[in-house]
C-alpha cells in the first residue's frame, strides 16, 4: 500500500456546454444568411422527382462508343500530374521543415511559397492554365501538377517535422554535410509515407481531373460539361456511373498498397 | 590530444553548462566523466566536436581549434571524431549495414551515398567494423530488429566506421541492462586497447566507472571539480563530486 491523500476529483468544466450552443447558434445564424430553406426543397419535390427520371436509363449504347478514349486521357493526366508534382515536392518538403532546412530564410521562404500555391484551388490552377497554354490536357496536366505539389509539400514537410532527430545528429557528428546527413539520416524514415501520400494524390487528381474538363482542361470532364449543356442527363449519368467505377476500384488498390507501406 | 583551455559553454537563455574548463586528454586515454544530470557531461563530450559550440575559451583536437572552425573545418574535424549515444540514434527503418555507411558519409560524394553506390573499400570498412563488435551476422538485418545492445553495438560500430582517433561515448549503457551493459563497456575497452582510440566516456553508474575507467574526471554544476587516476578515487571523492552522499541509484551492482 503506498500513503499519500487521494485528490478531489475535478470538477467538470462547462466549456463544452457553451461551445456546443456556439456552433448551434452560428449553424442557425449561417443557415438564415444563404437562404437555406427545407419547405423550398419539399415544395419542389415533385420538379425534383421529374428531373431525376431523365437520367435514366443511362445511355450505355453511346458510353462505349464515346467515355473510353477521354476517360483513358484523365487517368493518364493523373498519373502524369501525381509523378511530376510529387517529384518536384521532395526536395521542397525538406526545406519546410524546421528539421531539414538549410537555415531559417529557407525555411520560411519555402513555407510561404507552399502556402501561396495551396490557397489556390485546382479548379482556378485549370483555369489560368487555360488561359496560358490553350485549351486541352496539357493545361490539365499542369494545374494538377501544382494540386499535387501543394498536398505533397505539406503533407510531407509536417511528416519530416515529426521525424527522430536523433539519426540527424549521428550523422551530423561523423562529418557529414548537410545534404548528405538529411539523406542519410532522414529520408529514409520518412520514404514509405512519401510513397503512401503519393498513391494518395494519385486518388485526388483522378478525382479531380474529372471534373478539370469543366473549364476545358481536357479528360472525361469535358464530355460531361457537353453533355449536361444538351440536357442528354441519361448521357451524363452513364459517365457518372464510369467515373465512380473507375475512381473506386482505383481507391480499392491504393488502399492495399499503402497499408502495406506504413 | 584534446585540449580544452579556460573553455565556459553559455546556452540561449543564459544557463552556464561549463565554467572555464581546463583539461588534456593524451592519446590512447580511456577517461570516464562523472558528475549528476545536468552537471555538464554531454556539453563537455559535445564540445569536443562542435556540435556544441564553446562560447568561450579553446578547444584544440589534434591540433586543430574547434571554437570558431568554418563548417568544412568543423566537418574535417568531426570526420575524425567518433559519438555514441544513449538511445542509439539509428535509422531502424534501414538496414544495420547502412547504418554503419553512415560514418563513411564524410568520405563519398552525395550521389554515391544517394543511390547506395558505396566504393568497395568502405563496405568493407563497414563490414570490418561490425566484426569488431561482433555482430556482422546482422548486416543485412532491419535495425529496428535488433535488441538494444545490439543496437547500440551498431552505434558503435557506426563510429568506428569513421576510422577516428576519437570516440566520445555519451552515457553509453544508460538505456541497457545491467548485463549488457557491462558487454558494451569491455567492447570499448577492448577498443581502446587494440585500436588505441582516444575514448571519453560519460558514465553515471560509479562503480562502471571505477570498474572500466583509467582516469576519472568529475564536473559539478559545469566546472571541474576533479581530475586525476581512478585508483585514488574513494566514496568521499564521489560525494565531493556529487555534493551529497551516495545512494543505491548510483550504483549498478551487477558484475558482467
Amino acid at each position: 500500500m503506498s500513503e499519500g491523500v487521494r485528490p478531489a476529483r475535478p470538477k467538470k468544466s462547462i466549456v463544452p456546454y457553451f461551445v456546443a450552443a456556439a456552433v448551434l447558434a452560428f449553424t442557425v445564424f449561417a443557415a438564415r444568411q444563404v437562404g437555406f430553406s427545407l419547405s423550398q426543397i419539399a415544395n419542389n419535390f415533385d420538379t425534383a422527382r421529374d428531373f431525376i427520371g431523365r437520367f435514366f436509363p443511362p445511355d450505355w449504347g453511346w458510353a462505349k462508343e464515346n467515355v473510353p478514349g477521354p476517360m483513358i486521357e484523365t487517368i493518364q493526366i493523373a498519373i502524369l500530374a501525381s509523378i511530376i508534382g510529387c517529384t518536384f515536392a521532395l526536395p521542397v518538403a525538406f526545406w519546410a521543415s524546421k528539421l531539414t532546412a538549410n537555415n531559417r530564410w529557407v525555411y520560411y521562404i519555402d513555407k510561404w511559397f507552399l502556402n501561396v500555391i495551396r490557397t489556390i484551388p485546382d479548379i482556378f490552377w485549370a483555369m489560368l492554365f487555360v488561359t496560358g497554354v490553350g485549351l486541352g490536357a496539357f493545361a490539365g496536366v499542369l494545374a494538377l501538377i501544382m494540386f499535387s505539389f501543394s498536398i505533397m509539400g505539406k503533407l510531407l514537410s509536417e511528416t519530416i517535422d515529426s521525424a527522430d532527430p536523433g539519426p540527424l545528429e549521428a550523422a551530423r557528428s561523423t562529418g557529414a554535410g548537410h545534404t548528405q546527413a538529411v539523406q542519410a539520416a532522414v529520408l529514409p524514415q520518412v520514404l514509405p509515407n512519401y510513397v503512401a501520400y503519393a498513391l494518395y494524390i494519385f486518388e485526388l487528381d483522378i478525382r479531380a481531373s474529372t471534373v478539370l474538363g469543366l473549364v476545358g482542361a481536357g479528360g472525361i470532364g469535358r464530355v460531361l460539361e457537353a453533355q449536361r449543356s444538351f440536357f442528354r442527363f441519361d448521357r451524363v449519368m452513364a459517365v457518372v456511373v464510369v467515373i465512380f467505377v473507375i475512381v473506386f476500384l482505383i481507391e480499392q488498390v491504393s488502399v492495399f498498397v499503402r497499408r502495406r507501406l506504413v | 590530444m584534446i585540449e580544452f583551455k579556460n573553455a565556459s559553454v553559455t546556452y540561449r537563455g543564459g544557463v552556464r553548462a561549463l565554467r572555464n574548463i581546463n583539461l588534456t586528454i593524451h592519446d590512447g586515454e580511456f577517461i570516464v566523466i562523472v558528475g549528476l544530470s545536468g552537471a555538464g557531461k554531454s556539453t563537455l563530450l559535445r564540445a569536443v566536436n562542435g556540435l556544441v559550440p564553446v562560447t568561450e575559451g579553446s578547444v584544440v583536437v589534434d591540433g586543430k581549434e574547434v571554437a570558431g572552425a568554418s563548417p568544412a573545418d568543423l566537418r574535417e574535424i568531426r570526420s575524425h571524431v567518433g559519438l555514441i549515444f544513449q538511445t542509439f540514434n539509428l535509422v531502424l527503418r534501414t538496414s544495420v549495414l547502412n547504418n554503419v555507411l553512415m560514418g563513411r558519409l564524410s568520405k563519398v560524394p552525395l550521389w554515391r551515398s544517394t543511390l547506395g553506390m558505396w566504393p568497395e573499400e568502405d563496405r568493407e570498412i563497414a563490414m570490418q567494423s561490425l566484426e569488431r563488435v561482433g555482430i556482422v551476422e546482422k548486416a543485412y538485418v532491419r535495425a529496428s530488429n535488433l535488441s538494444g545492445g545490439q543496437q547500440q553495438r551498431v552505434g558503435i560500430a557506426r563510429a568506428l566506421a569513421q576510422e577516428p582517433k576519437v570516440l566520445l561515448a555519451d552515457e553509453p549503457v544508460a538505456s541497457l541492462d545491467p548485463v549488457t551493459s557491462h558487454i558494451v563497456m569491455r567492447d570499448l575497452q577492448r577498443i581502446n586497447r587494440e585500436l588505441g582510440i582516444t575514448t571519453f566516456i560519460n558514465l553515471h553508474f560509479l562503480d562502471l566507472a571505477r570498474a572500466y575507467g583509467k582516469r576519472m574526471v568529475g564536473l559539478r554544476a559545469g566546472e571541474l571539480v576533479y581530475d586525476g587516476d581512478i585508483s585514488d578515487v574513494s566514496d568521499e571523492t564521489f560525494r565531493e563530486i556529487y555534493g551529497r552522499a551516495i545512494t543505491p541509484d548510483d550504483i549498478m551492482e551487477i558484475k558482467g
